[in-house]
């Protein structure tokens, strides 16, 4: 999660008050702590990516395989469990070396989960921090100059929203490294180059509305500059609604990944979620009733999207204070 | 803005496969040459012939130019794997089982939703709607196609019998065949694990949507005034309430309508189903350009239309606004 606060809260340090850590403390921490009490969803959903990361950090640290054959050196262990060709047959016995079983492939599922997570978190937190940044720039371009540039990036945003990402991603992926798939970066900007124009659109109806208020008229006839403005004033009231479009942003981004990869269209060979699901669904695993194969991946993407839903909906109540009242 | 989506999807699909610099057409043609087991003499002539035929002789201005014109007038080329079919014919086997599982499920939950979110307002402290709310908004999270691995996995364990994939039963001689009620039964039976998984994912944004509109509809002064009338409970929730929260849902629809379709595909690759999905992901693998560029831009041209089609129907709905011919 510290790559999402990074991006998107960068700018509150310009707001620098002189204030000691004490009164930061009192200020900012105090009514935030007294606020996530109240906003349940939000505490829930983070809970949830927590123990995720938590589970996944003690499996990094803590994984051993007493098996070192063919192990060549310089791999880990957990990346060479994770990754390497047939060796067993798949089974399950959580007594055994393997809590989680292996599948098809001889592949340790534990392992398999512990390095897909992180994976496909990254590629979406990536794909999402360049999306937005995109559409948060097109957004201040398109409301502070207006005319003609605003114009081009309208249409630009309406016409491509109602394209379905997933189908240009498939044309990407098949031409950018045909037979192969995408590797792990070219996905992760893949999805960049689609994940804009939402973000684009939400922010610069909120620029518009804001550039309005009555604060930014004053900094206008104070002789701020229109960086200044956007910089000082604006963006600290944006940030709650840049957050809530980063994770909307990176919901969507890591459901395109999941789903390009469940095609087979990723790096199939990768130790990622996405590609779990392939190979689950190209062996027939669950005709095979081989459910403990199954159920890793879907319980770790359940719990994903189940907690950045969560945490969506309750900034949806920071940014729209009206619905706040009611919770 | 239509006019726009629709070429910018045809760029898009016409650009984006060329940029790989292979040339599947030669690849067949010589793969086939191969399978006759002795060397044909006159092989690069004949990839000479088809590539004249697909115009990929001529300079890619000319074939982008080309490309939007047929394209715009729904004539898709002719696929390369399964020559010599037209990529409108296999388009014509697939595209019915897509469309009917797309719009079927899309209406279904759109319906069902909004009216939970509606009661859920309405009947404030009923203990019953909240307790079902519960889970449908956990699933409303988890993308399509996972739910429908869950459902598969669920209905598995269950009922061995069940069918999990595939449109109909398999292996039975003459089937497809629409007259055969035996067929359509099949039908049916295989469509709900793939129908459910969609409905029940969708269900809970419009739900929370319409919640969300209920909450600022009965705080308007019309209600307190339909209240002050004495109007019943009845008349009040639905000429009232739903009627005037349903609009902004409509809107929500326009923008679900791209997800929706990429969540279908997907589905329909999980379940195997015999819709587009499945028949894309064959022609991407199999480096069919035409089909390809032709499902994709079926698949855009349909979102886009729809949305087209909400925004004008926005005005019939909302007397309020008139059309000013987005």
């Amino acid at each position: 999660m510290s790559n999402a606060t990074d991006t998107v809260t960068g700018p509150e340090p310009m707001m620098a008050e002189p204030s000691s850590f004490e009164s930061i403390y009192r200020e900012r921490l105090v009514p935030m702590g007294r606020y996530l009490r109240r906003n349940k969803l939000m505490v829930g959903g983070l809970s949830i990516l927590g123990v995720i990361v938590l589970l996944v950090i003690i499996g990094h640290l803590f994984y051993q395989q007493d098996d070192r054959k063919g192990n060549p050196q310089g791999v880990s262990e957990l990346v060479y469990a994770a990754s390497v060709p047939p060796r067993l047959k798949p089974s399950w016995n959580p007594w055994g070396e393997y809590p989680l079983g292996t599948d098809e492939q001889g592949r340790d599922i534990l392992a398999h989960v512990l390095i897909g997570t992180p994976k496909t978190f990254r590629i979406g937190a990536i794909a999402a921090a360049i999306g937005i940044g995109v559409g948060l720039i097109l957004a201040f371009v398109g409301a502070y100059v207006g005319g003609w540039a605003d114009l081009i990036i309208r249409l630009l945003v309406d016409s491509l929203i109602p394209i379905p990402g997933l189908l240009v991603l498939i044309l990407i992926a098949t031409s950018l490294n045909p037979g192969q798939g995408l590797t792990e970066n070219q996905l992760a900007f893949a999805i960049a180059v689609l994940a804009w124009p939402g973000p684009a659109r939400v922010i610069r109806s909120q620029v518009l509305v804001m550039r309005e208020r009555g604060y930014v008229t004053m900094a206008q006839m104070s002789g701020t500059s229109a960086l200044g403005i956007i910089f000082k004033e604006m963006m600290p009231n944006l940030a709650p609604y840049l957050l809530a479009s980063y994770v909307a942003a990176l919901t969507g981004a890591m459901l395109a990944t999941i789903g390009v990869e469940t095609l087979g269209l990723g790096d199939i060979d990768a130790p990622t979620l996405g590609a779990m699901l392939y190979w689950i669904i190209f062996t027939n695993a669950l005709l095979k009733a081989q459910w403990w194969w199954l159920i890793p991946p879907i319980v770790v993407i359940v719990a994903l999207f189940v907690g950045l839903f969560m945490i969506s909906a309750g900034l949806d109540e920071v940014a729209n204070p009206r619905l706040r009242r009611r919770v | 803005m239509f006019v726009v989506t629709i070429w910018m999807a045809s760029t898009i699909v016409f650009f984006l496969p060329r940029l790989s610099g292979q040339n599947p057409l030669a690849e067949k043609i010589y793969q086939e040459a191969q399978q006759g087991g002795y060397q044909d003499p006159d092989v690069a002539e004949r990839v000479r012939v088809f590539e004249e035929k697909y115009g990929f002789d001529k300079p890619l201005w000319q074939q982008y130019v080309k490309f939007v014109v047929d394209v715009v007038q729904f004539d898709l080329g002719r696929s390369i794997f399964q020559w010599p079919k037209s990529v409108n014919e296999i388009l014509a086997e697939k595209i019915m089982w897509t469309l009917v599982m797309g719009l079927l499920t899309l209406v279904l939950a759109f319906l069902i939703g909004s009216a939970m979110g509606a009661l859920l307002e309405w009947r404030r402290n009923n203990w019953g709607l909240m307790v079902a709310m519960a889970p449908i908004l956990a699933i409303s999270a988890v993308p399509f196609f996972i739910f429908g691995l869950v459902l598969q996995l669920i209905v598995f364990n269950i009922d061995r019998e069940f069918p999990l994939v595939y449109g109909f039963k398999q292996g039975v001689v003459g089937w497809p065949d629409w007259s055969d009620w035996e067929f359509i039964a099949s039908v049916l039976k295989h469509a709900i694990l793939p129908a459910l998984s969609i409905t029940l994912v969708s269900l809970g944004g419009w739900a929370m949507g319409m919640r969300g509109m209920m909450v600022t509809t009965k705080g308007e002064d019309y209600m307190v005034q339909a209240e002050a009338k004495g109007l019943p409970d009845r008349v009040m929730l639905t000429k009232y309430a739903i009627r005037n929260s349903l609009l902004p849902q409509v809107t929500g629809l326009t923008l679900a309508l791209g997800l929706i379709v990429s969540g279908v595909v997907l589905v329909e690759i999980v379940f195997g189903y015999p819709g587009v999905g499945g028949q894309l992901l064959q022609a991407v693998r199999s480096n069919d350009y035409p089909t390809t560029q032709g499902i994709v831009f079926v698949l855009a041209f349909g979102t886009a239309a729809a949305t087209l089609a909400l925004d004008l129907m926005y005005p019939l709905l909302d007397p309020r606004i008139k059309s000013d011919g987005t």
